[in-house]
């Protein structure tokens, strides 16, 4: 991220005056004028003005929340609750010890992984599919992209009706198969499934198309001098493709991760009762957050379930800092 | 990439496979929503409705007040959409072709923030809606969703491709800096604004969880927030829920539809999400 001087015609116009100006004395005054030009060459009053509101709106809506987040942490806090006392590390103990936190963190762990290792693998088999029928590619990337804009609560709630245990055509479907009625909704050990389904389906189309921009990087003259030599489409799979879209890959697994550990809007649709029939109450960690800040007021309490949260973000954040390290240098970022 | 001939068939028989499962629950509920009463729960069920009819549509835009939902979604996402475009492409132009002291810091600050999801930090948020006593207005329900941190990223790469002999030519000929950039910066990057205008409209009218904490009253609903709210009734009707479901979808494909290869181009130069 070096700065880079946009205007060269300028510089050249500046130094021109310059040199009509008294010849400054010593170093420090050069350094001085060099500044007051940098400055007036490079439009300090408007870049203030402009970036000046945008920038404080920005500390409102984001600085301050996230550092206010870990403050809310150290306190007993409710809303209209005059009484605020400073606990210090008292939410922390109580997270540990938290029964339903613990459920949640593991549901949202699991559901996560297998929500990440299915979504990534998928895509990536699609993606490279496609690479062989380049013609065709971009209708399939349309068609797996639609679910990517549908938001996410008309999503389950088609999804909901598909899973009905009675009505639903996904049993009708699996009744071919001669695979007996599943309670997709009410089945606590089935329901992680059913949420894991409409969120692979959901987030599929994007990493196809990711994937897809990474693959057609990839130079042609690398495969076909391959295929010269001999190597079958795998070996060129395992050796030329996945070690180029290492990078790719990586970024995708974080984000993919991140995407999926927030889940919240398919629990909330999904787990509400249908037709009188109780879903199961799958407890997952946005859920938890939602609850303990906003139905119970237990505002402190939530916080620190929030820096958790974030603490897990960042974590990932790092790790994919520490492994791009080495090709930061290279990418313009 | 691979041209042998099994892999093409596989590569056919297998992206018509997910492309037909993709498409197919959106069928369904379309299906299900032109369906009468009786035949949503015939069993074993029609694929294609035998007397079609809109009395679900009528229901859902009627007497459950969707049009209203709708409107306010409507009103919430151009607000937000509009707002993500200029301080964006604003700050991005700033970040993108200015020389300024603290450039790195600042720019440095934005994007840290940019990975952080918005549950980790809604409680603040409530508590500054709850504390100036806006809960359920049009303001509280845009004010998170002004700036969009990727947007001012995506933005500055936007704009680091307009050469700068351009913006010295509009300064020779005596533009000031907020001229250059209605008139050339902001002409110059229309496909970037494109998909992120796109980008910015789904994601304000798809987020949930916010107007679920500050909507207290029916009439602010979102239509996110109206169809999840109508399907945790203790006894729902698929019709009408599947008639939401169509039409809370609509506005969303229409405009990816219209904008589609913006957006690609989007995802592809920088991993836009929509």
């Amino acid at each position: 991220m070096i700065p880079k001087s946009g205007n060269r015609f300028s510089d050249k116009i500046m130094r021109k005056e310059n040199s009509d100006e008294a010849p400054p004395r010593g170093a420090l005054a050069a350094r001085y004028v060099d500044f007051r030009d940098s400055i007036k060459r490079d439009h300090l009053l408007w870049v203030v003005l402009a970036l000046g509101p945008i920038f404080a709106l920005f500390c409102i809506i984001r600085v301050y929340p996230i550092l206010e987040t870990i403050r809310l942490s150290f306190y007993r806090y409710h809303p209209t609750q005059r009484n605020r006392p400073f606990v210090g590390l008292d939410n922390y103990w109580r997270l540990l010890e938290d029964d339903s936190f613990r459920t949640a963190l593991t549901n949202t762990l699991q559901f996560c992984v297998m929500a990440v290792i299915i979504t990534l693998t998928l895509a990536f088999l699609v993606a490279v599919l496609l690479r062989s029928i380049e013609k065709a590619a971009p209708v399939y990337e349309l068609l797996l992209y639609i679910p990517v804009v549908t938001p996410w609560v008309p999503a389950s709630v088609i999804w909901k009706w598909i899973f009905d245990p009675i009505h639903g055509i996904l049993n009708y479907g699996l009744s071919f198969l001669g695979i007996p009625k599943l309670a997709w909704l009410q089945d606590e050990h089935v329901i992680i499934y059913a949420i894991v389904l409409v969120s692979v389906w959901k987030m599929l189309g994007y990493f196809v198309v990711v994937y897809g921009v990474g693959l057609r990087n990839i130079p042609d003259e690398l495969l076909e001098a391959a295929e010269l030599d001999g190597a079958t489409a795998w070996q060129r799979l395992i050796y030329i493709v996945i070690p180029m879209m290492k990078p790719i890959i990586l970024f995708t697994v974080i984000i993919a991760t991140i995407i999926f550990f927030n889940v919240f809007a398919p629990v909330y649709v999904l787990t509400a009762s249908a037709q009188g029939a109780p879903a199961y109450d799958f407890k997952v960690v946005i859920g938890e957050i939602y609850q303990n800040a906003f139905v119970f007021y237990r505002m402190g309490y939530a916080g620190a379930q929030s820096v958790a949260l974030l603490i897990f973000v960042l974590m990932l954040v790092m790790i994919q800092f520490a492994l791009f390290r080495d090709r930061r240098g290279r990418a313009d970022v | 990439m691979f041209k042998e001939r099994p892999i093409v068939i596989i590569a056919y028989v297998v992206c018509t496979v997910m492309a037909v499962l993709a498409v197919t629950p959106f069928f369904w509920v379309l299906m299900t929503a032109l369906k009468p009463d009786p035949e949503i729960n015939a069993w074993p069920p029609h694929i294609l409705p035998i007397a079609p009819t809109l009395e679900h549509f009528h229901r859902i835009l009627g007497e459950e007040n969707f049009l209203r939902y709708i409107l306010n979604s409507l009103i919430i996402a151009l607000c937000s959409m509009t707002a993500i475009l200029f301080s964006s492409s604003l700050a991005g132009f700033i970040f993108a072709k200015y020389k300024f002291p603290g450039r790195g810091v600042l720019f440095a600050i934005i994007l840290a923030t940019a990975i952080i999801p918005l549950e980790v930090y809604i409680i603040p948020l409530y508590l500054m809606v709850f504390g100036v006593r806006m809960m359920n207005s049009y303001l509280a329900l845009v004010f998170p969703f002004v700036i969009m941190t990727f947007g001012v990223f995506f933005m500055r790469q936007v704009i680091m491709s307009i050469p700068d002999e351009l913006l010295e030519a509009a300064r020779i000929d005596g533009a000031n800096e907020f001229w250059i950039y209605v008139r050339v910066v902001l002409a110059l990057s229309k496909s970037g604004l494109m998909a992120l205008g796109v980008f910015a409209f789904s994601e304000a009218w798809a987020n949930f969880i916010w107007p679920l904490v500050v909507v207290t009253s029916k009439d602010m609903y979102t239509t996110e927030l109206g169809l999840a709210t109508y399907q945790r009734q203790f006894f729902i009707e698929y019709g009408p829920i599947s008639a939401g479901a169509v039409i809370s979808i609509l506005p969303m494909l229409i405009v990816f539809a219209l904008l589609r290869r913006h957006i690609m181009k989007g995802i592809a130069t920088s991993g836009l999400r929509g």
